[in-house]
């Protein structure tokens, strides 16, 4: 098995992903691209672990889970906080600091 | 079914993460079981002591237990690691004797009463007249902490980004907790949270290609493979490049520390400075680890990086700490300027680089601390005066504060006497042998600037008139006394004491591969 | 190729359950038709609380969506010790354990702290 396809699948995902976080201007959306990075990444793990005949990218694919679920809570909390205060979920309406 | 073969622990050498980490889930328990009166000293001598007891530990770890890898190979105990794991727990300790003062701000200690209540809100004052306080802060800080001695010594791709989560997730919610400016703390948390979120991916996805390319995720094995390269292979320089650029972001390095400055305004001010000392730290230590462990084989693809970097962080750093207004602000892009120094060092890529950036992290860390300390207590009925033209003339009011403060700045400046002085001879010594001149002659003028800059401040705290609303000096309670004493004092002492010190970083300097 | 036929006849048996069931009550079932037939989950009960204005769902949805991610998700880590539970032991059986029980004490803070009260 090529791994090479699979691994250049990962990187447009993990572009796709970059580019949302960096061009959206709303938080969830960012921080759903952030969640399409960690799981670009958990693709280009379990790929290579395929690859190599080994479980390690598979442990770390686990880990990455777990990790993105709590990044989840944390993240949503913030962004849940911030609605409350403002009724605005737009990172550009949260302006107080300037650059 | 033959039984798997169980991993070799040496509990011994783990003890300062695990008492960390295990007082961080009583807290927790104590959080849920302990009423509400009894919480807040309940926390602060359970976090107090974890600290104290994790850095004895270290102490005896130091002493007794022999180098090499621990836990199944997924950490490394050595010399950088360990030192690296005192210096955490130092400044975490330092910090937290800021946080738990109370007596500067009238209405509580930094943080505020109840995170959920809407600010500005009835509830919200309603809370403030009960004088509750969100305890949660102390369990956060632990877990904080039981990340950041993790990072320092993990030793395979997937401990660094476990710890490098585990350290960042509760410092997302701590950056959002201030007391006073609530927006602009929330905002900030939101701020820090995208951009770490941010590196963190890119930090794993250049972890998922290292894997890809080497096969396996421990360092060392990493390193065999790429010593046993013979062509460039585009897979691991993307694999390295993504690396750096998550672990830079974390640093705080030009151009990826646009965040620094607003993060660092809008936290809670005692949190500003455990993420510009303790946090740094971490952060540096892991990039040391991860450029020369690791990637040690591939010094000639990242070193001119790195220069690149460094150089940009220092101007840069520099020249737009001149324009800031705030003092938050203005000492956050100090500290970008600082990043810059440190990374001078890390350019360096040899064990004498290596020891200069322990102590430069020493001597930075311990003033930054004290500095954000002093920010604390110059106070205005509102909260805390950060806007610069209110210091005027603090000298005459409150000569100790100004002279503590200046003697933090002239550190950072480098002058003579002080540690911040070692620090930079030293790292620009070891830029030199190795033969990074030019990224030394940039570091002198970023020098030159920030010098400027640390005079002007001092000039206004001592020689112009106090305008009408200028701040005063809370009186702090004898923990935040304690925190910038220690770290003024440690600044003078290391100024003109240093050589302990230094045989110290010079002996400790070594990674075990 | 043997060894996928127990899962074929698995889901052929709950495939022929549940066609049973949908024809056997047709056919058995009672029917009285009124207001509570066609109101959500056919319960008589509407969904509480309400989207403000049907537009966005209240903050509660997302608590327990948050509690239910963070508790659900560690489901991945028991998987694999279940599968080589033989082989590792107990070593593995006191990890576990010692995984399971950090589990619990934020259970216990989220019950303690009334996070787990819907009003």
């Amino acid at each position: 098995m090529s791994p090479d396809a699979y691994l250049s699948l990962a990187s447009i995902l993990f572009a796709i992903g970059a580019a949302g976080v960096l061009l959206r201007r709303n938080a969830i959306i960012a921080f759903m691209s952030i969640e399409l990075m960690l799981n670009a990444a958990n693709l280009a793990f379990v790929t290579a672990a395929r690859a190599w005949g080994n479980l390690d990218g598979q442990v770390v694919a686990f880990f990455v889970m777990v990790v993105a679920a709590a990044e989840v809570v944390v993240g949503l909390a913030i962004i849940m906080t911030i609605f409350r205060s403002r009724q605005s979920t737009s990172v550009d309406e949260t302006s107080l600091l300037r650059w | 079914m033959t039984p798997i073969s169980v991993v070799d622990i040496d509990y011994v050498a783990l003890a300062p993460v695990i008492i960390v980490l295990v007082a961080a889930v009583i807290g927790v328990l104590l959080e849920a079981f302990l009423p509400e009166a009894a919480r807040r000293s309940g926390q602060l001598l359970l976090t107090g002591s974890a600290v104290a007891l994790a850095f004895l530990t270290v102490l005896i770890v130091a002493a007794s237990r022999p180098f090499g890898p621990i836990a199944g190979g997924s950490l490394m105990l050595d010399g950088p690691g360990l030192f690296l794991q005192g210096l955490i727990l130092l400044t975490s300790g330092t910090a937290i004797l800021i946080m738990a003062d109370r007596r500067v701000d009238p209405g509580g200690d930094a943080f505020a009463g109840r995170v959920s209540t809407l600010p500005g809100g009835e509830e919200e004052r309603e809370v403030s007249r009960r004088g509750l306080m969100q305890t949660e802060v102390w369990p956060l800080m632990l877990f904080c902490i039981g990340g950041l001695l993790l990072f320092v010594t993990s030793n395979d791709l997937l401990t660094l980004f476990i710890a490098l989560e585990i350290l960042s997730l509760p410092l997302y919610l701590l950056v959002g907790m201030a007391r006073r400016r609530r927006l602009l703390s929330q905002e900030a948390a939101l701020k820090y949270f995208l951009m770490g979120a941010l590196a963190s991916a890119i930090l794993l996805f250049g972890s998922a290609l290292a894997y890809a390319y080497a096969g396996t995720i421990e360092f060392a094995g990493i390193a065999e493979r790429i010593s046993e390269r013979t062509t460039a292979n585009t897979l691991v320089i993307a694999a390295v490049a993504l690396i750096l650029v998550g672990l830079l972001f974390k640093i705080g390095a030009v151009p990826f520390g646009q965040w620094v400055p607003d993060v660092y305004q809008g936290a809670p001010t005692p949190v500003t400075g455990f993420m510009a000392a303790a946090v740094k730290v971490a952060a540096v230590g892991a990039l040391l680890r991860v450029l020369y462990v690791p990637f040690g084989g591939m010094r000639w693809e990242w070193e001119p990086v790195l220069w690149i970097v460094a150089s940009l962080t220092m101007l840069i750093g520099s020249l737009v700490a001149l324009a800031q207004s705030d003092i938050k602000r203005m000492l956050a892009y100090s500290s970008i300027a600082n990043a810059g120094f440190i990374l001078i060092g890390v350019a360096a890529a040899d064990q004498v680089g290596l020891s200069s950036v322990l102590f430069y992290l020493l001597a930075y860390s311990v003033a930054t601390l004290a500095a954000f300390g002093i920010v604390t207590m110059v106070r205005v009925p509102t909260g805390e005066a950060t806007s610069l033209e209110q210091w005027a003339g603090i000298g005459r009011r409150s000569p100790l504060l100004a002279t503590a403060f200046s003697l933090i700045l002239l550190s950072f400046a480098g002058i003579p006497l002080t540690a911040g002085f070692i620090a930079k001879f030293g790292v620009f010594t070891a830029a030199i042998t190795a033969g990074a001149l030019p990224l030394v002659i940039v570091g002198i003028v970023a020098s030159a600037i920030a010098a400027a800059l640390y005079v002007r401040i001092i000039v206004r705290m001592y020689f112009t008139d106090p305008v009408s609303a200028s701040a005063g000096v809370a009186s702090p309670s004898p923990l935040t006394v304690a925190g910038v004493g220690l770290g003024v004092a440690l600044t003078v002492i290391l100024g003109v004491f240093p050589q302990p010190v230094l045989n110290l970083v010079e002996q400790t300097s070594i990674f075990v591969r | 190729m043997n060894a996928a036929w127990p899962i074929v006849a698995l889901g052929g048996l709950a495939f022929a359950f549940a066609a049973f069931s949908v024809v056997i009550a047709a056919f058995t079932g009672p029917k009285r038709f009124n207001r509570a037939k066609v109101a959500a989950y056919e319960c008589g009960i509407e969904p509480t609380p309400q989207p403000i204005g049907g537009g966005r769902f209240p903050v509660k949805y997302y608590l327990v969506a948050m509690m239910f991610i963070i508790f659900d998700i560690e489901l991945v880590f028991l998987y694999p010790w279940a599968v080589a539970f033989d082989q590792l032991g107990l070593f593995g059986f006191i990890a576990m354990m010692l995984f399971l029980i950090n589990l619990i004490v934020p259970y216990l803070y989220e019950w303690r702290r009334g996070g787990l009260e819907w009003d």
